[in-house]
């Protein structure tokens, strides 16, 4: 069984948040709600590095650790995903998330949290797959046709990769190797730990 | 008897303020609970191989021409 995983390869994304626009056009993700984003270090020096973030769908979630309602749950593939009629909007999982992926839409006065969004690996939610319930609620459910989520599939330079995190390795240490430079796997162990099973 | 009834009340009193200081030592650990939500149709589509290959033929595609 494959394990999905993203991985940004910080030598090749250039910053110009096409993931962003995918993820935001993809899932009509709401206004003040970003999935995803890019986040530069050192920006305007020279060696900057920018990465894409996003939910990282961890082995061992701690949003799902944390979470008062038991909403989260786990694909077969390690796909991180939530039920929005559960959610509380509590915010535990925020402060938990060590990524910052969990938003929470101000809908409305006096800072009101609505219900958690995240990104869903492209993976929608518990609706039927496919239905306009699905598509409010959660977005676009590009795995069940067959496709890879839309932030790695628009990116240009293909720094960002998803998938089998074995085949996500593969194309990553081929790319090390070629310019003999030194991996860069941000977030990575955060996230699947270095551990093999993970 | 008057006296005794007063210590009795004191303690009592003193008892009832005092009980507002006690602190549990103890550290509650949040284990991962059981999913309480509605069941994912995608965990049974993902179990059929045909989809599975459709989603191992598009993973390739991300390796560099």
């Amino acid at each position: 069984m494959a394990r999905m995983k993203f991985l940004c390869d910080a030598d090749r994304c250039i910053e110009c948040n096409g993931c962003v626009t995918a993820c935001k056009n993809e899932n009509e993700v709401p206004w003040g709600v970003n999935r995803r984003r890019v986040v530069t270090l050192n920006d305007g020096e020279p060696g900057e590095k920018s990465i894409s973030v996003a939910c990282m769908h961890c082995t061992d979630a701690p949003c799902a650790a944390v979470c008062p309602v038991d909403c989260f749950y786990t694909t077969e593939d390690g796909i991180v995903l939530h039920d929005k009629d559960l959610c509380i909007g509590c915010g535990y999982c925020f402060y938990a998330c060590p990524f910052g992926a969990p938003q929470f839409p101000k809908q409305e006065a006096f800072g009101v949290r609505g219900k958690m969004d995240k990104c869903t690996f492209c993976a929608g939610g518990p609706a039927d797959d496919g239905t306009q319930e699905e598509f409010e609620k959660y977005g676009s459910n590009r795995i069940a046709e067959g496709k890879l989520p839309a932030c790695a599939e628009m990116c240009s330079t293909k720094a960002l990769l998803a998938g089998d995190g074995d085949m996500v390795a593969d194309i990553y240490r081929e790319r090390v190797m070629r310019r003999q430079g030194r991996p860069q796997t941000w977030g990575w162990d955060t996230a699947y730990g270095g551990t093999e099973d993970s | 008897m008057r006296t005794g009834i007063f210590v009795l009340a004191a303690l009592g009193l003193a008892a009832s303020i005092t009980t507002g200081c006690y602190e549990s030592a103890d550290v509650t650990l949040y284990e991962p609970g059981i999913y309480k939500g509605r069941h994912d149709s995608l965990l049974d589509k993902l179990e059929n191989p045909e989809l599975r290959q459709k989603l191992d033929q598009r993973f390739d595609g991300q390796r560099d021409r």
